[in-house]
């Protein structure tokens, strides 16, 4: 890499230096001194003729020179760029089995795009998009498995107006919550879905109203009462916190019992509760997932995460096809992939069973399934080592029959 | 991990191929005018200069032919002006694609936050190329601005390549044949044959209209353009030539299929790969080779299971949606292989719960404490919401 900046900014001064254009006007001037010469003194026309072929041919050959000098210049730039991509070859020109999911596609770059705040862009993408296919039709004849126009127009294939909706009111809050500290917004949506946050055991109204309390302390500017700092906490507190009370006593009574301290809260065992610099970034963090969620949808954008697992992935899966066309062999197993991607924790989400026996991963065919003794192995293995009979359990010395033993759900 | 790095980079060949591509036309352009002015004005000097020696010309004359080279040579330094400037936006472009690696470069590992932020401009950059290859100009355009990412990705040149397809499919050929005129040199050593291609296809249309001096025209045009190609496309040549004594509504094949209007969308087809082919960009978008990649990576069977995942689903707060399972790729992954695993992964000190559902013991425990409806000594089932008592947890062992 470095080679190739070094290269780089060595072919960028190169043509920063570059005398063509020097040159050029330098024959411009012969030329047009030699017809002042003329104009002046026709006589010695064929005189100043005869030098000034000889100047014109040598700003040529300059130039020449100066472009001789770009080309080497282009040339060892190309050199460091073949030595940096060397042996590498581009990804796999073959069908990715995505082309014929256009619309799927389109309809997550769609999402995608609403999840960034990026209203515009998705506006002009999704017209864009009804455009082209009322321009270019899919003809009678159709080539292959091309969906009809239609389908990506329907409500379920690109978002509707309502997620659009959705979106938009998500972004209003975190903008208010971010950048002008403004909770209200967002408690009022949570208390609108309280049923449905309480349903996911989410706390999410209570941390934000503790947010707001500690705010407050602070001397946020958004109260609603005059009376400010502790005092204006101690009114929010005794209006908004009785709803909690029954759920979160312990949390209330720390936040209340807090006050006892005030002014020095800084040396109070209550002071993380009150000094905590990344609250406000968890707390958006958290409203986000929670909003996500309620649309069933991931927190993260999918198409990000996925495209980003792909960068890491395909090292490994081009170098399992060139070895794979090198031998001529065939991958097997068409529904899972022959190599393990070595992705970071991150991306793992959810839990993985394959069975100690047959080393296979557990599927909806072939269930992981608990023996009394508390071992899980794939059904499959279960059927194999039982034939119907009592057997012994491959990793203790209990004996059970298959018939006892328990699907699980991962 | 340094080595996955190297290899991610190692999928953006084409942010610094294409640029360097473009300053090496850019450079031949260069040197084209260069050496068309010199062949004319040394020439000509030369002439002069013998002629006013030979006393066979009077002054006026000789000024004028200095008149005409002074105002070539200043065509050129205008057009070596501009194709500089060209240059120098190409190399800028460069540049600053080249910083944008350079990033890459000097992040230390993939959990690395500048790592996330990277992935971020690229995903932008995928996202760009993907509605430029799709025709989506304007959602590009925008995207790329509002990003920030203008020099990272090539309106230009897809848009440029766009304005083609599209006079293709209204059924132009004009400015197909321009973009070929201008790309010469580099299209002889192409595998497809456009230029025939396009010349056939007006012949074509000469025919369809089954006038008497328009089949003329079309015979002088296949002897002008088509009949020079007889070496490589003979029998397209003779089929050419068949296509005379048929009207537009044959059923004969091939005549049929020439006569196709569907022929136009294989043309603008063959334009984009001959394009592509020729500045070297892949011909796949660079965001489905990643996506495919991508999902297959993390998918698991249990992101199409007919049953609700334990470990992550969003009915429970516990835990983030898993990608693969949001609406937005779901069914875009139904096709695709999962990820292989040799070894489970589970939460740890995993314990069942009496429906069967298996969580770490911790956490189930914690976040029933967070719910309010849940006494003490009683745990609730994230999933289902079913209540069981903490004594009905039963240790499982997953190897």
């Amino acid at each position: 890499m470095e080679v190739v900046q070094k290269e780089h900014s060595r072919l960028i001064k190169r043509t920063e230096g570059s005398q063509g254009i020097k040159n050029v006007e330098s024959a411009i001037d012969s030329l047009q001194s030699a017809r002042d010469a003329i104009v002046a003194d026709p006589s010695s026309a064929s005189a100043v003729l005869a030098t000034l072929q000889n100047s014109v041919k040598s700003s040529f050959d300059s130039i020449n020179d100066s472009l001789k000098e770009t080309h080497s210049g282009l040339n060892k730039y190309t050199k460091s760029l073949d030595k940096l991509f060397k042996d590498r070859p581009l990804p796999g020109t073959d069908e990715d089995g995505l082309s014929t999911h256009e619309n799927f596609i389109n309809r997550a770059i769609a999402m995608h795009l609403l999840r960034e705040g990026q209203f515009g862009v998705a506006a002009t993408f999704l017209s864009e998009i009804a455009e082209q296919k009322t321009m270019y039709p899919v003809s009678q004849n159709g080539h292959g498995p091309t969906n009809p126009p239609a389908s990506l127009l329907d409500m379920d294939e690109v978002p509707s107006t309502e997620i659009r909706k959705q979106f938009a009111s998500m972004y209003y809050i975190l903008q208010q919550l971010q950048e002008n500290r403004n909770l209200l917004p967002a408690i009022e949506w949570s208390r609108e879905n309280r049923e449905a946050l309480d349903a996911r055991g989410s706390n999410l109204e209570f941390e934000l109203c503790r947010l707001q309390y500690v705010w407050l302390y602070h001397g946020g500017a958004n109260s609603q009462g005059t009376a400010s700092g502790w005092l204006a906490a101690l009114e929010y507190a005794r209006r908004e916190f009785h709803v909690f009370v029954p759920r979160y006593l312990r949390e209330v009574q720390q936040l209340v019992g807090a006050m006892a301290y005030s002014p020095n809260l800084g040396g109070s065992p209550y002071a993380a509760l009150f000094n905590n610099s990344s609250a406000w970034d968890d707390v958006a963090h958290f409203f986000t997932r929670e909003f996500c969620s309620l649309l069933g949808l991931s927190a993260d954008s999918p198409l990000y995460i996925a495209a980003t697992a792909g960068a890491i992935a395909l090292p490994t899966l081009l170098k399992l096809q060139t070895i794979m066309k090198s031998k001529r062999t065939e991958w097997t197993s068409d529904n899972e992939l022959p190599v393990e991607i070595p992705l970071p924790p991150q991306y793992l989400f959810h839990s993985i069973f394959v069975c100690p026996v047959s080393k296979e991963q557990a599927t909806d065919e072939n269930p992981p399934m608990m023996m009394p003794c508390g071992h899980v192995i794939a059904q499959e293995s279960l059927k194999r080592l039982g034939k119907g009979n009592r057997f012994k359990c491959p990793y203790c010395p209990s004996e059970s029959h298959p018939k006892d033993a328990r699907k699980v759900f991962l | 991990m340094k080595r996955v790095l190297i290899e991610v980079l190692t999928q953006d060949q084409p942010l610094l191929r294409l640029p360097h591509e473009l300053a090496r036309r850019n450079f031949k352009t260069v040197q084209r005018v260069v050496e068309r002015e010199k062949e004319y004005v040394i020439p000509a000097l030369k002439e002069t200069a013998s002629a006013s020696l030979s006393n066979t010309q009077t002054p006026d004359q000789t000024l004028a032919a200095l008149d005409a080279m002074i105002s070539r040579m200043q065509g050129l330094k205008r057009k070596m002006e501009s194709l500089q400037e060209e240059e120098k936006k190409i190399h800028n472009q460069s540049r600053k694609r080249i910083q944008h690696l350079e990033t890459l470069h000097k992040i230390p590992s993939l959990a690395d936050v500048k790592y996330d932020q990277w992935s971020r401009v690229r995903l932008d950059r995928l996202l760009v190329d993907h509605m430029l290859r799709s025709g989506y100009s304007e959602s590009a355009k925008q995207l790329a601005q509002d990003r920030g990412v203008e020099d990272l990705v090539d309106l230009g040149v897809f848009t440029q390549c766009q304005r083609v397809v599209d006079s293709l499919r209204r059924g132009e050929t004009k400015e197909a044949l321009q973009w070929c005129g201008e790309n010469k040199a580099a299209l002889k050593k192409s595998q497809h044959n456009l230029e025939f291609e396009l010349r056939l296809q007006q012949y074509i249309e000469m025919v369809r209209t089954q006038d008497k001096s328009k089949k003329l025209e079309a015979i002088i045009h296949a002897k002008k353009y088509l009949i020079p190609n007889h070496q490589s496309q003979n029998s397209e040549i003779m089929r050419a030539a068949g296509l005379l004594v048929f009207t537009q509504d044959t059923r004969a094949e091939p005549y049929k299929s020439l006569f196709a209007l569907s022929r136009w969308k294989y043309l603008a087809q063959l334009f984009i790969q001959t394009h592509h082919e020729l500045l070297s960009l892949p011909s796949q978008p660079l965001l489905h080779i990643a996506l495919s990649a991508g999902l297959s990576a993390l998918k698991t069977p249990l992101c199409h299971s007919a049953f609700t995942s334990s470990s992550s689903n969003s009915q429970s707060t516990s835990t983030s949606v898993c990608p693969i399972c949001s609406t937005e790729l779901n069914e875009l992954a139904r096709k695709m292989p999962y990820a292989h695993h040799s070894k489970s992964y589970v939460e740890s000190d995993p314990i069942v719960l009496p429906n069967g559902r298996v969580y770490g013991k911790q956490r189930l425990i914690e976040i029933s404490r967070k719910m309010g409806s849940v006494e003490p000594g009683n745990v609730k089932d994230p999933t289902t919401g079913e209540i069981f008592q903490e004594s009905e947890m039963k240790k499982v062992y997953i190897m």
